[in-house]
């Protein structure tokens, strides 16, 4: 228990250090934060204009479609933000800066993950909001119960961590080609993607991929469809939605273990 | 005296896959790979007892860099047994980190934007230091490196010495036993690098810091090692004293012989007006002569010094006598290029295993 809150400690210690690096330059800062905001925005926006011509989206109405899209933006914006030094591990292990982080005597993932932090990333965070706001007025009179705001922040933080878990398996594969390879991209920014839209409207096997394969699906979708009142993909049970956590554990464990894998087989570059 | 550092038939190959040009070449690559094995530390064995100073030396791609690195637990080694401060590197790298000190001179693990006093409070808690033992050292080291005068200065704009003095403290902040130092005064002035080893010393001395430090200024050798070891292509090549290596690899001294006036005046001379000795012991030629002084060179093995000194006394008067030892940057040249000892090294396998 110690050993968590003085890693806790810690970690708040390296972000924060960071974001005063980055402070040295301000009005940078801020319009980074703006700036990201503004594309995310307008990912968002771009999305809705599907709705001008049709009135619903596999039966999914716009105001739908739109809590869906802020809660995976949520989550991925979360992953981004607390996963940044994973996302740019193959720039960590081509400077070399590697065996800086082998030399101490902390986690080595522990220091990659706090390695990065990058403000401009709240602009993603603040969309979410903002988009989620937007449903709600869509949407107007939703009923909220208090397991359905459970099931919104577990499955958020779920969502980020499986998304976390995949730029993790992504970095892990810089230990034997030194780059990120696009497939780490494709399911990244492609997760995302197809997380904003009903995963109904894509293919079976797609579904179960999403579900059983990458729990994607755990982090958006199913929480979402329980906000919704509406019934769970290939007749799931309702409560299916709580097992999102484990879920998402499960996944990780899996990334965890490659990863030491991969730090074992580390080659370093030259002196 | 416990060895801190001790490492059996310690081995390391990489295998570096090659990529084909071309699309098809680089999907070619994916489902059978070109490996190339390159073995960039084969067979060596160290030990390092608790306290010492010792310099690892060699060209580059020697192996150095390779040895540090899987001495300190960043890599696997491939063959071999290896034990710092009682702990395997590999299984025990968060304890030993905790113990070890490792600065790169080309690298540092300063955070870059930040004051330098950002960073070294920071390692505090990377090494979990209690307080007043953080604070008792961060004093000393401010006084022994002198870093005062550029605490509150962004890493990025310290000159290469400062940062140097600012990364020695970061690696000493949490008491290591053990500190490696990868080329410590690359690049520094000559007053920047006389104090570094001034500090250094002080440390190995006081504190009894064990130093394991590569470099390639020999200065660094001379003036703080008590032991030297020098590696290439991935082997151990020497183990020893610096005095050692001069005395086996150190080729001819030169005897400088100051004559008085009138040994001159009975001396031939040759054609360009210089004295000339004629009859010189067995091993000992005139290297140059330039009035009053001659300069005589010989072989180590040849004839003990002061016995060239008597030969000389017996027949000229002479005004003053003085040696000049090669320089040991001449000498470690030749080692690598020469492959003095490498050949001395296989010599040595053929007669193990006729």
């Amino acid at each position: 228990m110690n050993a968590i809150m003085s890693d806790l400690r810690l970690y708040r210690r390296l972000i924060l250090m960071q974001v005063r690096a980055q402070l040295q330059y301000k009005i940078n800062v801020v319009i980074d934060i703006l700036g990201y905001l503004a594309v995310t925005i307008l990912e968002f926006l771009s999305m809705l204009i599907y709705f001008v011509p049709f009135p619903t989206m596999f039966g999914w109405r716009i105001g739908e479609v739109a809590m869906l899209a802020a809660v995976a933006s949520f989550s991925f914006g979360l992953a981004e933000l607390f996963g940044a030094g994973i996302d740019v591990f193959d720039e960590t292990i081509r400077r070399g800066d590697f065996d800086r982080v082998l030399l101490r005597p902390v986690g080595a993932l522990f220091l990659v993950a706090s390695s990065e932090f990058r403000l401009r990333r709240l602009g993603r965070l603040t969309e979410g909001i903002l988009a989620f706001i937007v449903s709600l007025v869509l949407l107007h009179g939703i009923k909220w119960t208090p397991l359905k705001l459970l099931v919104l922040s577990i499955s958020v933080m779920s969502g980020a961590l499986i998304f976390m878990s995949i730029l993790l398996m992504g970095a892990t594969m810089c230990f034997w080609t030194v780059q990120t390879t696009e497939l780490t991209n494709i399911l990244f920014y492609g997760g995302r993607e197809m997380l904003s839209y009903p995963i109904t409207i894509y293919h079976q096997v797609l579904q179960r991929i999403l579900l059983f394969v990458i729990p994607l699906a755990f982090g958006a979708y199913l929480p979402t469809c329980y906000l919704l009142d509406r019934a769970l993909p290939l007749g799931l049970p309702g409560w299916v939605v709580f097992l999102a956590p484990a879920a998402a554990l499960a996944f990780a464990s899996i990334a965890v273990r490659l990863w030491s894998f991969g730090v074992r087989r580390y080659q370093s570059t030259g002196s | 005296m416990d060895a801190t550092i001790k490492a059996e038939s310690l081995s390391k190959s990489f295998r570096i896959a090659r990529r084909r040009p071309g699309l098809i070449g680089g999907l070619r690559s994916v489902v059978d790979p070109q490996v190339r094995i390159v073995e960039a530390v084969h067979d060596l064995s160290l030990r390092i007892e608790r306290g010492e100073m010792i310099g690892l030396i060699g060209p580059n791609g020697a192996g150095k860099s390779t040895t540090i690195k899987m001495l300190t637990g960043i890599l696997v080694p491939t063959g071999g047994q290896v034990s710092v401060a009682g702990l395997n590197p590999t299984r025990q790298r968060r304890e030993l980190a905790q113990r070890v000190g490792v600065v790169f001179g080309q690298r540092s693990q300063l955070w870059w934007d930040l004051p330098l006093i950002d960073s070294l409070r920071l390692l505090r808690y990377l090494y979990r230091v209690p307080a007043e033992r953080h604070a008792a050292n961060l004093k000393r080291l401010r006084a022994l490196l002198a870093l005062d005068e550029f605490i509150d200065t962004p890493v990025r704009q310290l000159s290469l010495g400062q940062r140097m003095r600012g990364d020695l403290a970061a690696a000493l902040l949490h008491d290591p036993e053990l500190l490696y130092l990868d080329e410590p005064t690359i690049g520094l002035d000559v007053v920047a690098k006389a104090r570094i080893r001034e500090f250094l010393r002080a440390i190995n001395a006081e504190q009894g810091v064990t130093v394991l430090l590569t470099t390639h200024d020999m200065d660094d050798i001379e003036m703080l090692c008590q032991r030297t070891l020098i590696i290439d292509h991935g082997r151990k090549l020497y183990d020893g004293t610096v005095a050692d290596i001069r005395v086996r690899f150190g080729g001819e001294r030169t005897l400088i012989a100051e004559f008085s006036p009138s040994a001159l005046a009975a001396l031939p001379y040759d054609d360009g007006g210089q004295p000339l000795l004629t009859e010189l012991p067995a091993g000992v030629r005139q290297a140059r002569a330039e009035i009053p002084r001659i300069w005589l060179s010989f072989e180590r093995g040849a004839i003990p010094a002061h016995e060239l000194v008597a030969w000389l006394g017996a027949r000229y008067q002479l005004r003053d006598v003085t040696f000049q030892e090669p320089e040991i940057e001449d000498v470690i040249r030749r080692i690598y290029e020469e492959g003095l000892l490498l050949r001395e090294h296989e010599a040595s396998l053929m007669i193990n295993h006729p």
